[in-house]
C-alpha cells in the first residue's frame, strides 16, 4: 500500500516538531487579491517586545474570497484587520493588494472599505448621506446613487431610518448603516470589524443570508472579523483561525470540523465543542486500538481502529499518549455496545443536548429530535471509528481524522 | 408547595409602565425561567421579589406571607447578578462566605462551607484571588457561590450567563440544572436566550410588554406559542411566518402561499375567510431538486452552515423569504442555488390571526399539547 | 502609530524639561534663599555660590528675629502647630459631616437634593470676603472669635464642598448592585455602608481629603480677620515678617519651606496610597 495514496492534504504543519506557525498555500484557483506576508505586530522595544500581538502571519485571499478571521479577545484578529486597513503599522512583514504592496501607504490610499464595530458615521449627515458620501465623492449621477442606496438599505432592513441622524440610532442600526456605507463602495477589499456584533439574534440570521448572497452576487473580496464561530461558518469561504497572534489553520469550515489542524482548532470550532478524552494507544497486530481508561467504578471502552494505514514517522504508535476528540454529533445514542449514565437532557426546539458519563468521564452528545430517556437513567452509546479524532498529548497536533492517519 | 407567588404586581418608574398587573406561582424547588427580549422588565421583577424595589400595587408571597415592605436582608433570598457585583475590595473566599456571615456561625464553620461549594463549582483554586484577578468564568461561579451557599428557599439568577463566552455558557448550561437539583432552591431565572429558557426551565414564563404572554413547559411554549410574538422569540431561524388567508374547502383549511395551496388540516371552519398568518418552523421545511406532493416551488438563495445545521434562505415565487433548516449530515435536500421545492411537514403549521397575533386553534383537536417530532 | 523618530524624542525632553523648569524652579530658588543671608538674597546680580548659614531656620525655631533694627519675638513654630491644628480639625469634621452626605446624594433622589448640594457648592464660589464682615460681627456676639472651634467651623466653608462633591462622584461610580447583593446577602443598611461603600469610595475620600487639607491650609483671609496672634496659622504668621525696617527674605523663605513640607509629605504619602487605590480598579467588579 503505497503511502502518499492515504495522505491528507496537509494544512500547512510541518512535522519537524516547530512552532505551529501555519502558512497558507492559498487558493491557486483564482487571482489573489490580498496578500499577507510573514507579518508581525509588535508593541514596544522590537528587540524584546512589550506585547507580540501578531506572530509571523502569511495569508493569500483570493479574489472574490470572503474570509473570516476568528478567535478569542486577545488572539490578534483585530490587529490584522487594522493592519490591512492602515490604522495600525505593520512591525515586520508585507501586505499586498491587487498585486501593489500597501503596508506603507496611508489607509486613504489602499482603496480598502471598511465597516466599523463601534459608531463611526458622520454625526451631520443624515443615514442616507452616509452611506451615499462615497459615491458623490466618485462624482456618480444622482438617480443612480438613490438607486444604489435604496438597494443596499432594503438589504440590510434600514430603508425607514435613511433620513435619520446618527445620534437618534440604535447600535444595531448604526451598524448596519456602517456596513451599507462600507459595502456600496467600490474598492478592491472590504473590510468587516465583527459586522453583526450589535444585532438582535433574530435579525442576525435573517441578514447573515443577504451578505453573503451580496458579498458573492458582487464577487467582492472581504476579509472580516469575528469572535462568533457561527457568523464565520456561515458567511466566510475559509476561516482563519487564530490564537495567541498565531495563525493555527485556515481552512474552510467543513475542513475546519472534519480536520482541525490541532486540539485548539478542534475544541474551539463547533458547537457544542467537541469532546476530548485522555487515551492511549494499542497495537494488536496491525489494528490500532484506542484506549480510554476507567476511572475509579467506571469502566473503560476501547475503539478498534483497525488497520490504519500509517505514514512513515507517524506517532500513532502502540503506547502513544493521546487526546481523543469525539463530536457530540458523532455520539450515536440508543445503539451500541457502551454504556453510560444520563445526567442532563436539554431539548431545545431543533435539537437535544444529552450529557453521559461514561468512563469517568462526561460526554456531550447532540441528537434531532428528543430523547425520551429520564435524567439518572443508563443510556447507550456508540462512537464510529470513521467519526473520531485523535491528538497528541504532548503538542496538540492532529495525528488521526476518522480512519486516515495525518502525514 | 407553593413557594413563590407573584399577586397583580406592578410597577412603574416615572410614567414608565414597567410591570403591569403580572401573576405567577412556583412550586419549591421548581426553576421558572423568565425569559424576554430587553427592556421588557424581567430585571425589575427580580428586583421587587429580592427587595431592591417595592411594587406599587400587588402582593408578593414567599412561603405563604407576604415581604412587601420586608427589607432585602431579611428576606432570605440567594441573588445572582447579570454583571456578577462581586465585591472588589474583598478575596473570592470573603465574597462568598457575606451570606454566610451574615447568618452567623464560627469562622471555621464558615469557612469550610466556603471551600464545599467553592470545590463543587470548581473554583477552589481561586478563593484567595480578588475578582479583579479571576477570569469572567471564574467570575461568574462566584457569584453564583455567594448566591447559593446559604441555601436560600428562592434564588433569583439575572442573566448569569450573559457575560461569559460561548463555551463557559454552553457548559454552565449542562452543569445549572443538577446543582439546582442539589440546592433544592425555588429558582427564578432570567435570560434571553430562548435555549437558556428551553434547557434550564421546568417552565417558562414569557414576559412582554409587563405581562406574561405565556407560562408553560418549554415544549408547549415551542409546539404550542400563544401568539406571533412568543413564537418569534424561539428557534434559530426564528419562525417563519407568512401572510395569508384561510379558507375552507369540504371541512379542510388550506392556504394560498404565492400560488400553491397548503392543506392546513381540519378544524378551523370557525376561521374560514379570515386573514391569518401561518406559522412554520424552519425544521419542519425539508427542500429537495424533485417535487413532491404538496411542495413548495421555491428559489433557493443561499445556503449557510449553522452549528452542524445548515440554514437555507429560500424564495417564494412572489419573492416572500423563507427559512428552511436540516441536519448537515441529513440526506434531505439539495445545496444547489437555483429553483428546488420546498415541503411543509403537515402537522407543524401553525395557524394565527393577522389582526391580533393570538394563536387560532382548530376546535375538534383542541389546542395540541403532545410534542411533534420534528425532524 | 508607534514610530517614534529620534528628532521627536529630543523635542519631547526638552519640552518636559521646559515644563519642569517653570514649576520646580522657585521651589529650588526658595529652597537655596532659605540657607542665605538677607545681604546674599538682596545681592545683584544673584549667585548660587554663598556660605549656607542656618540661621534663619534657628530664628524661626527660636522665635527671635533678629533684624538690623533689633530683635522681634515671633510665634512662627506656634503658627505652625495652629495650621495643622485647624486644617486637621477642620477636614476630621469635615469628612464625619460630608462623607454620610455624600452618600445621600448619590444614592437618594430626594426634593431640593441637587439644590441642596449645589448651595453647598455655591461656598466655594462667593468671595470669602463678602460673608467676613457679617460673620465676624455673629463671631463676636457669639463668643466664637478667636476660638479654634470658630475657625474650625468656619474652615467648613472650605472642606465641606470639596469633600462632598468629589466623594460624591466616587459613591456615584460605585454599582449600586454591589450594595444590593451585599443587602440581600443579609446584611444591614449601616453595615453595607460601612463594608462596601466606605471602602470603596477610600481613594476618593483620601483624594479629597489632601485636598481639603491643602485648602485649609493655605487660607489666609479668614483667619487673618477672625483670628488673634496666639490663634493665627502660618499664612497669617508670615506678615510678622514684613517689618519696620524691611522685609526679612531669608526668614520668609525658611518660613515657607517649613509650612510647606507638612503638606509635600501628606501629598507624597497619600500620593503613594491614592494609586493603590486607584489601582484596584475594582469599582467596576
Amino acid at each position: 500500500m503505497s503511502i502518499e495514496a492515504v495522505k491528507p492534504p496537509s494544512p500547512g504543519l510541518d512535522t519537524a516538531g516547530q512552532a505551529p506557525v501555519i502558512t497558507d498555500a492559498g487558493n491557486t484557483s483564482a487571482r489573489t487579491a490580498l496578500h499577507l506576508d510573514a507579518v508581525d505586530k509588535f508593541y514596544g522595544d522590537p528587540a524584546n517586545p512589550a506585547v507580540h500581538a501578531v506572530k509571523s502571519f502569511s495569508m493569500e485571499v483570493a479574489e472574490g474570497e470572503i474570509v473570516a478571521l476568528l478567535g478569542s479577545s486577545g488572539c490578534g484578529k483585530t490587529s490584522t484587520l487594522r493592519m490591512i486597513a492602515g490604522f495600525e503599522t505593520v512591525s515586520r512583514g508585507e501586505i499586498k493588494l491587487a498585486g501593489r504592496r500597501i503596508d506603507e501607504l496611508r489607509p486613504a490610499k489602499r482603496n480598502v472599505a471598511m465597516a466599523f464595530e463601534g459608531y463611526s458615521l458622520y454625526p451631520p449627515l443624515t443615514v442616507r448621506d452616509n452611506i451615499a458620501f462615497a459615491l458623490k465623492a466618485a462624482k456618480l449621477e444622482q438617480g443612480e446613487v438613490d438607486r444604489k442606496v435604496d438597494h443596499i438599505a432594503d438589504l440590510l432592513e434600514i430603508e425607514t431610518i435613511l433620513g435619520k441622524y446618527p445620534s437618534s440610532l440604535s447600535g444595531g442600526q448604526q451598524q448596519r448603516a456602517s456596513l451599507a456605507r462600507a459595502l456600496i463602495r467600490k474598492a478592491d477589499l472590504y473590510l468587516l470589524d465583527e459586522p453583526m456584533s450589535q444585532l438582535e439574534p433574530q435579525l442576525r440570521s435573517v441578514l447573515r443570508g443577504r451578505i453573503k448572497s451580496y458579498l458573492i452576487e458582487h464577487g467582492l473580496t472581504s476579509v472580516f472579523v469575528t469572535h462568533d464561530q457561527t457568523e464565520a461558518n456561515a458567511l466566510a469561504d475559509r476561516i482563519a483561525v487564530m490564537e495567541d497572534g498565531v495563525l493555527q489553520q485556515i481552512a474552510s469550515p467543513a475542513e475546519l470540523k472534519d480536520r482541525p489542524a490541532n486540539l485548539f482548532v478542534a475544541t474551539f470550532i463547533g458547537e457544542p465543542p467537541m469532546n476530548v478524552f485522555p487515551a492511549r494507544l494499542a497495537d494488536d497486530n496491525g489494528h490500532l486500538h484506542v484506549v480510554v481508561e476507567g476511572e475509579g467504578a467506571a469502566a473503560g471502552f476501547t475503539l478498534d481502529l483497525g488497520e490504519v494505514s500509517r505514514p512513515a514517522g507517524s506517532r500513532l504508535t502502540g503506547g502513544a499518549a493521546v487526546h481523543l476528540g469525539v463530536r457530540p454529533h458523532s455520539v450515536s445514542l440508543g445503539r451500541g455496545g457502551n454504556k453510560g449514565l444520563l445526567v442532563s437532557n436539554q431539548w431545545l426546539g431543533d435539537q437535544t443536548h444529552v450529557v453521559i458519563e461514561a468512563a469517568g468521564q462526561t460526554m456531550v452528545a447532540v441528537s434531532y429530535g428528543r430523547v425520551d430517556e429520564q435524567v439518572g437513567a443508563e443510556i447507550t452509546f456508540s462512537l464510529s471509528p470513521q467519526a473520531i479524532h485523535l491528538f497528541a498529548q504532548d503538542d496538540g497536533r492532529a495525528l488521526l481524522h476518522g480512519t486516515e492517519a495525518v502525514g | 408547595m407553593t413557594s413563590l407567588e407573584l399577586n397583580a404586581v406592578s410597577k412603574s418608574f416615572k410614567n414608565d409602565q414597567v410591570l403591569s398587573g403580572l401573576s405567577l406561582s412556583a412550586t419549591e424547588g421548581e426553576t421558572v425561567v423568565v425569559f424576554g427580549p430587553s427592556g421588557t422588565g424581567k430585571t425589575v421583577l427580580l428586583r421587587l421579589i429580592s427587595g431592591i424595589y417595592d411594587p406599587d400595587d400587588g402582593d408578593i408571597r414567599l412561603d405563604g406571607s407576604s415581604v412587601v415592605g420586608i427589607a432585602p436582608e431579611h428576606r432570605g433570598i440567594g441573588m445572582a447578578f447579570q454583571n456578577f457585583a462581586l465585591y472588589p475590595h474583598m478575596e473570592a473566599a470573603d465574597n462568598i462566605a457575606s451570606p454566610l456571615e451574615a447568618r452567623g456561625g464560627t469562622a471555621a464553620q464558615i469557612m469550610e462551607k466556603v471551600r464545599e461549594i467553592a470545590t463543587l463549582l470548581k473554583i477552589d483554586h481561586v478563593l484567595s484571588h480578588r475578582p479583579k484577578e479571576l477570569s469572567n468564568g471564574q467570575k461568574q461561579r462566584t457569584a453564583l457561590a455567594r448566591a447559593l451557599v446559604a441555601g436560600p428557599k428562592i434564588l433569583l439568577l439575572d442573566d448569569p450567563l450573559r457575560n461569559v463566552d460561548a463555551k463557559l455558557r454552553f457548559e454552565m448550561r449542562l452543569e445549572l440544572p443538577r446543582l439546582l437539583r442539589d440546592f433544592g432552591s425555588t429558582t427564578l431565572y432570567v435570560t434571553q436566550d430562548y435555549k437558556e429558557a428551553m434547557a434550564l426551565g421546568d417552565r417558562i414564563a414569557v414576559l412582554l410588554k409587563g405581562d406574561f404572554a405565556q407560562v408553560a413547559t418549554p415544549q408547549d411554549i415551542y409546539n404550542n406559542p400563544v401568539n406571533v410574538e412568543v413564537a418569534k422569540l424561539f428557534g434559530d431561524p426564528t419562525i417563519n411566518l407568512i401572510e395569508t388567508r384561510l379558507t375552507v374547502a369540504d371541512g379542510r383549511a388550506q392556504a394560498d402561499l404565492a400560488g400553491t395551496t397548503v392543506e392546513l388540516g381540519t378544524g378551523y371552519d370557525h376561521a374560514d375567510g379570515r386573514d391569518i398568518v401561518v406559522g412554520v418552523r424552519p425544521e419542519a421545511i425539508s427542500v429537495s431538486e424533485t417535487p413532491l406532493e404538496g411542495a413548495l416551488p421555491v428559489e433557493l438563495i443561499a445556503v449557510t452552515p449553522l452549528n452542524e445545521r445548515v440554514v437555507m434562505l429560500l424564495h417564494l415565487a412572489d419573492g416572500t423569504e423563507f427559512f428552511a433548516s436540516s441536519p448537515e449530515d441529513g440526506a434531505t435536500g439539495t445545496r444547489r442555488h437555483g429553483p428546488a421545492f420546498a415541503r411543509i411537514a403537515p402537522d407543524a403549521v401553525l395557524v394565527f390571526d393577522r389582526d391580533s397575533g393570538q394563536r387560532i386553534h382548530p376546535l375538534d383537536a383542541g389546542p395540541q399539547v403532545s410534542g411533534q417530532q420534528t425532524q | 502609530m508607534n514610530h517614534t523618530s529620534t528628532a521627536e524624542r529630543i523635542i519631547r525632553g526638552l519640552l518636559l524639561t521646559l515644563v519642569l523648569l517653570f514649576f520646580l524652579f522657585p521651589i529650588f530658588w526658595i529652597f537655596l534663599m532659605s540657607f542665605q543671608t538677607n545681604e546674599d538674597i538682596l545681592r545683584i546680580p544673584p549667585s548660587l555660590f554663598f556660605t549656607p548659614t542656618l540661621e534663619n531656620y534657628v530664628a524661626l525655631i527660636s522665635g527671635r528675629l533678629s533684624t538690623v533694627a533689633g530683635d522681634l519675638d515671633i510665634a512662627f513654630m506656634r503658627n505652625l502647630w495652629n495650621s495643622v491644628l485647624l486644617s486637621s480639625l477642620s477636614v476630621g469634621v469635615a469628612l464625619i459631616l460630608g462623607v454620610p452626605a455624600a452618600y445621600a446624594f448619590a444614592r437618594f433622589k430626594f426634593r431640593l437634593g441637587e439644590n441642596i448640594a449645589f448651595t453647598l457648592l455655591s461656598f466655594r464660589f462667593a468671595p470669602p470676603l463678602l460673608v467676613l464682615l457679617p460673620l465676624s460681627l455673629y463671631f463676636s456676639e457669639l463668643g466664637l472669635s478667636d476660638t479654634y472651634l470658630g475657625l474650625v467651623w468656619v474652615y467648613q466653608l472650605i472642606a465641606l464642598p470639596l469633600i462632598l462633591w468629589i466623594v460624591r462622584g466616587y459613591f456615584e461610580d460605585i454599582s449600586p448592585d454591589i450594595e444590593n447583593a451585599y443587602r440581600i446577602d443579609g446584611h444591614s443598611w449601616a453595615k453595607t455602608f460601612r463594608k462596601i461603600a466606605i471602602p470603596l469610595a477610600r481613594p476618593g475620600i483620601a483624594a479629597a481629603s489632601l485636598l481639603a487639607f491643602i485648602f485649609c491650609w493655605n487660607n489666609f483671609v479668614f483667619a487673618l480677620v477672625l483670628a488673634s496672634a496666639d490663634k493665627q496659622p502660618v499664612t497669617v504668621g508670615a506678615l510678622a515678617f514684613v517689618t519696620a525696617s524691611g522685609i526679612q527674605y531669608g526668614q520668609v523663605a525658611a518660613a515657607i519651606v517649613l509650612s510647606v513640607t507638612p503638606t509635600l509629605l501628606l501629598a507624597l504619602y497619600a500620593q503613594r496610597y491614592l494609586v493603590e487605590g486607584l489601582s484596584l480598579g475594582a469599582v467596576k467588579g
